[in-house]
């Protein structure tokens, strides 16, 4: 019987080790998304199959404009991120030396505080009378009068770029590292400019890391919701109207329509970024 | 014997396994489980109700925190066997889960203290629960910036319209929104529930001085920081600030009146008996009275004697108007969409 059971445990190892962490997933994650799904489908009364909820949201003009607002708002934020991460994350690898350590801790210390205090801060420094405006208009004289940061769409993306960055610069990183470094130096003594090493050389060997960044931001604004609700931005995005739907107006199967297609478009924004990336030849 | 890793995830395995079987998935039968909201609310749940409770019973009562929709919406996810026996609820919700047929009967002989609790507000939850404690929703204004504050709803809007204020006011995100703002400056302006079209028009004329706040710390936060001059906002809240050392910031319970935001008390069918003797202490004169000094707010039973402090601060119940939950809760879900449409979240 023990040989048995030994047999058995050395053929499915494998499969052994992965079981606690695919049941977990399956029972915590999969199984309530599929009944949230579900209930998106369920007729007002009775028992049944409807599409009636999707056929309303995606045929109003006002729903179909957040989620436009939910895509765009995200895609921005991850194009941002990147722009902003290359550099750090290349100054981390390349140029940082013995102050890498130090470059990573800043880099993540941040994350260790609660996004509800970063967010407050923001309010706090840019407020009418906030010490930016206080900066502009007493200290510099810059400005006649202090201006309305908060509630702009501007800010909302700057503190949303703030939060997120970090994930941008570690996943580009990760993959500028592993880039052989006599692949440049032989374009420099091939001679290629540092500029043209970099866009042809160096680049394209870090899409990857660049795809992942943008996916991992992507997908994160995607669902962000504290930033927004504190700070505004007068954006109009699915995780407000979810959040809504269960907090005022307790629609909970509108709330699962929303979520099915917030979970949807994200899906489909992945599938779409593998793709691309891929078609790099990375 | 020798311990390798299969055995060491062997015995882990069955270790949380057991522990989980052992897990109290349901209140067990000499214990309570309570709904609180967080901070200072907690603490006086946990001194004013659920001392005396334990002390007189025996029992022990477990706090759980949250909100009223999320309460509520354990609740219907498993009505024959409820995760709470006690629900604290905001009134709109109180009527809905009565309307559900979610709640038990709240009645003299179950809990003798609800004799002494006005006969509205138990009516106001269809008899399926109670109100124990008020607030008004007013104006909270920053003194330092405000000299004049607009005494009324009315002045309010005029004052934020010419730009005299940048006044803070709730989004639409926040749960009593549609009750303790919208209703009451639509009713001040002259509308009904059925015409929300003052209220709506007020909100465009004041649009370009306005920001929104997500939830009260917000609020503090628009004053504190000098986003807002003053905003729409709860009386008890704000003499919280005050008795912390604030002493830049005062309430004003509008000349119309301010909205009476209630908290309501109910008890869901099938939960525990105990549930009767915590709600008779939540309705109890004296542990009401220590209730109020701790969060500033009125409380509904009628031999309650304030302490002087108290008593300049709570409004009572005739200067404040109670809102028509029922009807509310009607159209309320056509406010929140056409706010959205409008406004934005």
């Amino acid at each position: 019987m023990s040989d048995t059971v030994s047999s058995f445990a050395a053929r499915h190892r494998r499969s052994l080790l992965l079981a606690p962490a695919l049941i977990f997933l399956a029972v915590f994650f999969v199984m309530p998304l599929f009944d949230n799904s579900l209930r998106s489908f369920a007729p007002e009364e009775g028992s049944g199959f409807t599409l009636a909820r999707y056929a309303a949201f995606l045929t109003d003009r006002f729903y179909l404009g957040v989620i436009v607002e939910t895509v765009v708002l995200s895609a921005a934020v991850a194009a941002i991120s990147v722009v902003i991460a290359y550099p750090v994350a290349y100054v981390l690898v390349r140029k940082s030396g013995r102050f890498s350590g130090m470059i990573v801790f800043m880099l993540i210390a941040p994350l260790l505080t609660s996004i509800i205090m970063r967010t407050f801060g923001w309010q706090v420094l840019f407020a009418r009378r906030g010490l930016v405006n206080q900066w502009l208009v007493q200290d510099l004289g810059i400005l006649d009068a202090p201006l309305r940061w908060l509630n702009t769409p501007g800010l909302a993306i700057a503190a949303l770029v703030h939060v997120l960055v970090p994930f941008a610069v570690l996943s580009i990183a990760s993959v500028l590292q592993g880039v052989d470094r006599r692949l440049e130096e032989g374009a420099l003594m091939l001679g290629a400019s540092r500029w043209r090493a970099f866009r042809e050389v160096t680049l394209p060997l870090t899409m990857d890391g660049i795809g992942t960044g943008a996916i991992l931001v992507f997908m994160i604004a995607n669902g962000s919701f504290v930033t927004l609700v504190l700070l505004g931005g007068g954006f109009q995005t699915l995780p407000l109207l979810i959040y809504q739907q269960f907090n005022t107006t307790r629609d909970f199967a509108l709330a699962s329509t929303m979520s099915t297609i917030l979970l949807v478009i994200a899906v489909g924004c992945l599938w779409l970024q593998l793709r691309l990336v891929r078609r790099q030849g990375v | 014997m020798k311990l390798n890793r299969r055995h060491f995830l062997g015995a882990s395995a069955a270790t949380g396994l057991a522990g989980l079987s052992g897990l109290p998935l349901r209140a067990q039968e000499n214990v309570l489980n309570v709904t609180a909201y967080g901070g200072v609310w907690e603490q006086a749940i946990r001194d004013c109700f659920v001392a005396p409770f334990e002390a007189k019973t025996g029992a022990t009562g477990t706090v759980s925190l949250g909100g009223p929709a999320q309460w509520l919406a354990q609740v219907e996810a498993n009505p024959e066997n409820p995760p709470l026996d006690v629900l604290i609820m905001t009134p709109d919700l109180a009527v809905i889960a009565a309307e559900g047929d979610l709640m038990d009967d709240f009645t003299v002989e179950k809990l003798p203290n609800l004799a002494d609790i006005p006969q509205e507000f138990t009516d106001a939850c269809l008899g399926k629960g109670t109100y124990f404690d008020y607030g008004v929703g007013g104006i909270t204004y920053n003194k330092q910036y405000v000299s004049e504050p607009p005494k009324s709803f009315a002045a309010f809007v005029e004052g934020v319209a010419a730009g005299d204020f940048i006044a803070s006011v709730p989004s639409i995100s926040y749960g009593p929104t549609p009750v303790f703002f919208l209703w009451a400056l639509n009713n001040a302006l002259g509308g009904t529930v059925d015409n929300v079209d003052p209220f709506f028009e007020a909100m465009a004329k004041m649009k370009d001085n306005l920001v929104f706040w997500a939830g009260p710390n917000d609020f503090f936060n628009h004053l504190a920081s000098g986003e807002a001059d003053l905003g729409i906002y709860f009386d008890g809240r704000t003499w919280n600030h005050v008795d912390e050392g604030v002493d830049w910031i005062d309430f004003i319970n509008p000349e119309e009146g301010g909205a009476m935001t209630t908290v309501a008390v109910q008890k869901p069918k099938h939960a525990s008996p105990l549930a009767w003797d915590y709600i008779n202490e939540m309705l109890d004169p004296v542990n009401q009275s220590k209730f109020a000094d701790i969060l500033n707010y009125g409380v509904t039973n009628k031999k309650v004697q304030y302490s002087e402090k108290l008593a300049a601060r709570v409004p009572s119940m005739s200067d404040a108007i109670l809102p028509p939950y029922a009807e509310i809760a009607r159209v309320r879900n056509e406010w929140v969409d056409r706010w959205n449409r409008e406004i934005g979240m």
